[in-house]
């Protein structure tokens, strides 16, 4: 638990400046990935789950900029290196997969040339070494019969497999730090299921840790450590994936597990979704992001922006949240709602 | 607890037997051997007048393209599609208008389903007006009341779909599909595009509707744990043909098919404990190509229960339980 962390993203902030300003995607976002472990990031379109990955990594379309925080992965700042710099990073050390993987892949060569080429690229070895690579990798990411299907194309693949092969690509340099964003999105959920132990599989067995975006509870429930929950461009919950889902500290997340049906239960119930929609990142509320959709809120939750709280005794590691009502000045009626475990709507 | 116990559990709003809609792929060898994609491959499934019938199934089972026929965006290939006294199957186009109000259709992606050159007024007058309802003066006031019963205001009704947020683009998709107080909507991946947040909103919203409307929904999505909150019946597909179906907590509480049992085992549930206990069911492999289907039982290339039987023989989808049907012959 106390080992030093592969990764420490600082006060991370991200903006996209279009004609009708700056679009204040990522605000301050921190955090650790620990070696070895699984963090989840959980968050709706525009939480700035995704935007704060590809800030890590450099990846930003032309219009987006990182404007303040840094990013420092085993002591090497990543934010301010040359293009050069972290494209050695990225392939080395650090790998990413994203949802479509179609789009990743190159029609026009088979699968083995372009993963050839990505060993040849990033390892000093002869192309019939680096075959041999290709084909321990495409075994590692069970793809069955793996010989023969090196010398297919993208287009005969199904979308899983399509996914092993990015996977596989991606471990071509026996990366320290996998970012998946979305790998399973547009998957069948057995598929999805298939990937995901595939992922939790690799990460025992290669030590690597991953980061793994998703919008999908469910997900992070299955592979997680840690969960980390995103809105409106900051982090308003972090704790231990257990933890966070028996006693969730701060109302959206709340508010996110009372969304979804619970398939367990026998009695049909209302859903209690969550009213209103998104803040405008164009001009974000000026206190917790969260306030004008939230049952909960107070006078101080829409002018004043919450720090993080953190949770006392929180075992196995640290919890904290983002919500005033854990001040120890808040209402104490208010406050109570996080006492009990939360029970699922079943 | 049933949804609606006053629900009239006989009388049967759509009728389809052994629907089939096959796609030829290729012509073949001096137009010898042609391949067809069959999508859907003899379906029988009875809709009943006031329930939320789900369907779910794997990319290509078929589903979608299923729905697509029943309204008849696409012409069968055989079969027979009973509604209101017609077999909408054998119908031509021209008969089929009386038809299509009574049958409407909410997609998936709310924006490429809306035309962006239309404000929202026009777009939700639209079926009123092909349907020759009202003038322009009524069908405005039509367009106001609809935008209140789906939880927008008039205000709106001069605004373009790109103003408005996925969840309010999808509450336009349903007001103009409610235009016309159909009896049967089917709702194709309705709510797959939006966030989970604004998902409980809109399946809340359709479940009030249902009960002022009176409709009738066929509820098509992939999300396993959403349609067995919103379904009365829950009918599973896999390549083309229904393999089970039956009331939505016997289905999830005595899942009879092999399909079935793995489709439900990879549910990702919200809970880490729930989520990390093991379970057997895991399927192994992926769905073959609808070209070259498998013979006998199509599930058999990845059932662990496949024997001699089901290579040789295609089993018939038959109630075992109460209302409860099945397709396999090991299903006991």
């Amino acid at each position: 638990m106390s080992s030093a962390p592969l990764l420490k993203v600082d006060n991370l902030t991200t903006h996209f400046h279009t004609s009708r300003g700056d679009v204040q995607a990522v605000r301050g976002v921190s955090f650790d990935v620990k070696p070895g472990e699984i963090l989840g990031i959980v968050g709706e379109s525009g939480s700035g789950k995704s935007i704060t990955c590809l800030s890590i990594l450099g990846l930003l379309k032309a219009n987006g900029e990182v404007v303040d925080g840094s990013a420092d992965f085993e002591g090497k700042q990543l934010t301010g290196l040359s293009d050069k710099q972290l494209r050695t990073i990225r392939g080395d050390d650090i790998a990413m997969i994203f949802q479509d993987p179609m789009t990743s892949l190159n029609p026009t060569l088979t699968v083995g040339e372009q993963l050839i080429e990505t060993i040849v690229a990033h390892k000093p070895v002869s192309r019939g070494e680096a075959r041999k690579r290709a084909l321990e990798l495409f075994e590692l990411v069970k793809i069955p019969s793996a010989a023969s299907r090196l010398d297919n194309y993208p287009h005969e693949f199904s979308g899983g497999m399509r996914q092993r092969v990015m996977i596989a690509m991606a471990l071509t340099c026996d990366p320290k730090l996998l970012i998946a964003d979305e790998p399973t999105t547009a998957l069948d959920v057995t598929i999805q299921r298939q990937i995901l132990l595939l992922l939790k599989d690799l990460q025992e067995k290669l030590g690597m840790a991953i980061i793994l975006i998703t919008h999908d509870l469910g997900v992070i429930a299955e592979v997680a450590d840690r969960i980390l929950v995103m809105y409106g461009g900051m982090v308003m919950e972090t704790g231990d994936v257990y933890d966070v889902f028996e006693s969730p500290q701060h109302p959206y997340t709340t508010g996110l597990l009372h969304s979804i049906p619970d398939v367990r239960s026998h009695t049909k119930q209302r859903l209690t979704p969550i009213p209103g929609s998104p803040p405008d990142m164009l001009r974000p509320p000026e206190g917790c992001p969260f306030a004008p959709r939230c049952p909960h809120a107070i006078q101080q939750c829409l002018e004043a922006m919450p720090p993080l709280f953190e949770r006392p005794n929180a075992k196995p590691t640290v919890h904290e949240a983002r919500c005033w009502l854990h001040h120890e000045e808040a209402p104490k009626a208010l406050q109570s709602i996080f006492d009990a475990p939360e029970v699922s709507n079943g | 607890m049933d949804k609606q116990p006053h629900m009239r559990d006989d009388e049967v709003l759509m009728r389809v037997r052994d629907l089939k809609k096959h796609f030829q792929v290729s012509a073949g060898f001096f137009g010898q051997n042609p391949k067809f994609l069959k999508a859907v491959d003899g379906v029988d499934l009875d809709i009943r007048r006031g329930e939320t019938l789900g369907l779910v199934g794997e990319s290509g089972c078929g589903k979608s393209t299923l729905a697509r026929t029943l309204i008849r965006l696409y012409s069968p290939t055989d079969g027979v599609i009973e509604f209101n006294g017609a077999d909408l199957a054998k119908l031509k186009e021209k008969d089929l208008a009386p038809h299509r109000r009574d049958i409407q259709m909410i997609f998936q992606d709310p924006y490429a389903s809306l035309n962006g050159r239309m404000n929202v007024r026009d777009l939700i007058a639209e079926p009123l007006e092909i349907a020759g309802i009202g003038d322009d003066k009524s069908r405005t006031a039509r367009v106001h009341e609809l935008l209140e019963v789906v939880g927008l205001n008039k205000d709106h009704a001069n605004r373009f779909p790109h103003e408005f947020s996925g969840g309010q683009r999808q509450r336009i998709g349903i007001a103009r599909a409610i235009a016309l107080n159909p009896q049967l909507v089917i709702c194709d991946e309705a709510i797959s595009a939006l966030d989970v947040s604004i998902q409980a909103q809109v399946v809340n919203m359709l479940e009030d509707l249902q009960k002022e409307l009176g409709l009738t929904y066929l509820f098509i999505t992939h999300d396993l744990s959403m349609v067995k909150h919103i379904s009365d019946r829950i009918g599973v597909m896999y390549l083309g043909k229904l393999v089970e179906i039956a009331p939505n907590n016997a289905l999830y509480d005595d899942p009879k098919h092999p399909y079935t049992r793995a489709l439900l085992a990879s549910i990702p549930i919200a809970d880490p404990v729930e989520a990390r206990k093991d379970n057997q069911d895991q399927m192994q492999g992926e769905i073959p190509s609808p070209i070259d289907m498998p013979s006998g039982c199509r599930f058999r290339t990845r059932c662990p229960l496949a024997t001699d039987l089901c290579a040789a023989e295609e089993p018939e989808l038959k109630e075992l339980a109460d209302n409860h049907k099945v397709a396999c012959h090991y299903a006991e």
